[in-house]
């Protein structure tokens, strides 16, 4: 079904050339990366014919990222898209830190809510302690802060 | 982990190095001292604005219960702007009086520790139903700059929206379920409001009226479930509708700018006796002035409800967008019928997608069909130009159905897929349709038609 319409894309197509903080550079199709408002509005900006400059986002995390923008221009199925991105998400932790804060920086609304629900569906139904555990949060409270805070909340813990 | 005090200084020189060398980020104090490098807590750290989108997508709850972690989370969930409460804040198994009591106090304690405004307020419970704590939340609600409201209560006794609910001026967002109001006399409009959804709600039809035309930037309505409503609807931004009930009349007055609309109208005698009587054209009243339209979904009694009063023979407008039309329960044995839909499909050149499903009985009409009808009806030229897909369902073979299908058949060039689903109690006629339909000629010789056999209704 498709071969009758993309006859008509005969103009080949735009790469951008965007460059990781530790100068990695990766060629990205432009309607992939302009699924990044932060790119797309560099790229307005007249960075398109040159290289985009991403400080904040080291290779190993942009090579990520890439994968991710590819395979949402990419014209998959909703439902393949969703179990591919199930998959995307489940990685490490540090992992996951580095895609959220790149999505954010980069501004993919869509990544960045799939990984913020990644988070949420990790901390989803656990009590305190299992959380603190699973992602190293240390208990600075006294004992007496504690109870207070447990006090103060009674309605969302019993 | 024990560290000998005159090592720590070395390690922490270490450390900084390597933090250095490595990008090592975020490593904090505290875990320093503790010698927890391995599982570094990252996530406290994040921005606030990632935090906020991870606690919106928990449930309140959950979101509430991360205040004990630590001090960096203690009050981080009090700013959150989206607040949803359900059944789910309540993790008691009781009756209904506890349930009630502990729901109430979930959300007035969340209302009165949370900080900032509150952009965004849900509240889908089935436990409670009228109570004056609702009253005092939207009041508290309608001072904290709220724009969405979603108002879903129990069933059983309505609940009666308390007119402060019109002070809420930045709205752009109003959903209500089981309710009834009478907007206050002084009520000038929600000026900001963009989508309306009144589900089953008890309000005098002159004041939907006034509400949708007081919303002068409303583009998204849903109105369902309401007994014999007449409706002339004034929203000229309005982009998509949605309307589901006893409709008797509706006039679609100003809403030029219309793009998807999806309608279900149940019948009672009243309203049938109505609709018989009634001899403007609901064509022209409902589709007449919406030329921008993209999407048609008409379901039970819709194409019925198009087809009453007498037709001036031409139309004015051509629905150059519309590539979707659904029709569902159309009479292929009331000629009125089907000129709607040929009427339709005339005038959109670009129609890719037409779904129709019939709703003819299997008996013989006493009359010999009118077979001239089509060929009187249709324009000779009629080309349907775009039409790639056809999915014809509970199709019981009677001779105007399969007229429909041969004029489709002839007349789209670019046909892709037409599929057959006969109606489940037709067995009999299926050979004969397959035998027709094989002869029928076809201009796209890409066509293929799908005939979908149901083999559970086949052997009863």
């Amino acid at each position: 079904m498709a071969s009758s319409e993309s006859t008509t894309t005969s103009t080949t197509t735009k790469v951008l050339r965007l460059k990781s903080s530790d100068n990695e550079i990766f060629g990205v199709e432009e309607k992939a990366a302009l699924q990044s408002e932060t790119i797309k509005s560099l790229a307005e900006d007249g960075y398109s014919e040159d290289v985009i400059p991403l400080f904040n986002v080291e290779k190993k995390t942009l090579a990520k990222i890439v994968e991710w923008l590819n395979k949402h221009a990419s014209g998959s199925s909703k439902e393949e898209l969703k179990r591919w991105d199930a998959d995307f998400v489940d990685v490490d932790k540090d992992v996951l830190y580095d895609l959220l804060l790149a999505s954010n920086y980069l501004n993919i609304e869509v990544l960045l809510h799939q990984l913020a629900q990644k988070v949420a569906d990790m901390i989803k139904g656990k009590k305190p302690e299992e959380i603190r555990q699973l992602f190293g949060i240390k208990n600075d409270f006294t004992p007496e802060e504690e109870a207070e805070i447990r006090r103060e909340n009674a309605w969302a813990f019993e | 982990m024990y560290v000998e005090p005159s090592l720590r200084t070395n390690d922490r020189l270490a450390l900084e190095f390597l933090k250095e060398v490595t990008q090592f980020r975020r490593v904090s104090e505290a875990e320093v001292q503790m010698g927890d490098v391995q599982d570094p807590d990252l996530i406290s750290d994040l921005p606030q604005s990632i935090i906020e989108i991870i606690l919106t997508r928990l449930p309140i709850r959950d979101a509430v219960r991360t205040s004990i972690l630590s001090s960096k989370w203690r009050y981080r969930w009090t700013t959150l702007t989206h607040l949803v409460f359900d059944d789910k804040c309540v993790r008691i198994y009781s009756d209904r009086p506890v349930l009630e009591n502990c729901m109430v106090k979930f959300i007035t304690r969340a209302l009165f520790l949370h900080q900032g405004p509150i952009h965004k307020f849900q509240l889908s419970t089935s436990f409670l139903q009228c109570c004056p704590d609702i009253d005092q939340w939207i009041l508290f609600l309608s001072r904290s700059d709220i724009k969405e409201l979603v108002l879903e209560l129990g069933e059983g006794e309505w609940f009666r929206v308390p007119s402060c609910l019109f002070n809420c001026k930045r709205l752009t967002r109003l959903e209500l379920f089981r309710c009834e109001f009478d907007p206050p006399p002084s009520f000038k409009g929600f000026l900001s409001l963009r989508s309306l959804s009144l589900h089953q709600v008890l309000v005098a039809p002159e004041a939907i009226e006034s509400l949708i035309s007081s919303c002068p930037l409303l583009e998204s309505l849903a109105l369902s479930y309401f007994d014999s409503l007449a409706l002339n609807i004034r929203a000229p931004n309005l982009k998509y509708l949605c309307l589901e009930g006893e409709l008797t009349d509706i006039c679609l007055e100003n809403t030029p700018l219309l793009v998807a609309m999806s309608v279900a109208m149940y019948m009672n005698d009243d309203i049938a006796e109505y609709f018989e009587q009634s001899s403007s054209c609901n064509f022209i009243k409902f589709l007449g002035g919406v030329p921008r339209l993209e999407r048609l979904v008409g379901h039970i009694y819709f194409t019925k409800y198009l087809s009453i009063g007498d037709y001036p023979g031409t139309l004015a407008i051509t629905y150059s967008r519309l590539k979707i039309i659904e029709l569902y329960q159309v009479s292929f044995e009331d000629m009125k019928e089907i000129r709607v839909v040929l009427r339709l499909i005339v005038n959109s050149p670009n129609l890719k997608e037409l779904q129709i499903s019939g709703s003819s009985t299997t008996v013989p009409p006493v009359e010999a069909p009118d077979l001239e009808f089509w060929a009187k009806e249709c324009p000779k030229d009629c080309t349907f130009k775009q039409l790639k897909v056809v999915t014809m369902t509970d199709i019981s073979g009677v001779p105007h159905e399969m007229e429909f299908m041969k004029l489709l058949l002839a007349n789209s060039p670019v046909l892709e897929k037409m599929s057959i689903t006969p109606c489940g109690y037709v067995i009999d006629p299926r050979l004969n349709m397959l035998v027709q339909l094989v002869r029928f000629r076809r201009a796209s010789a890409e066509a293929e038609i799908i005939f979908i056999q149901d083999e559970t209704l086949c052997i009863s």
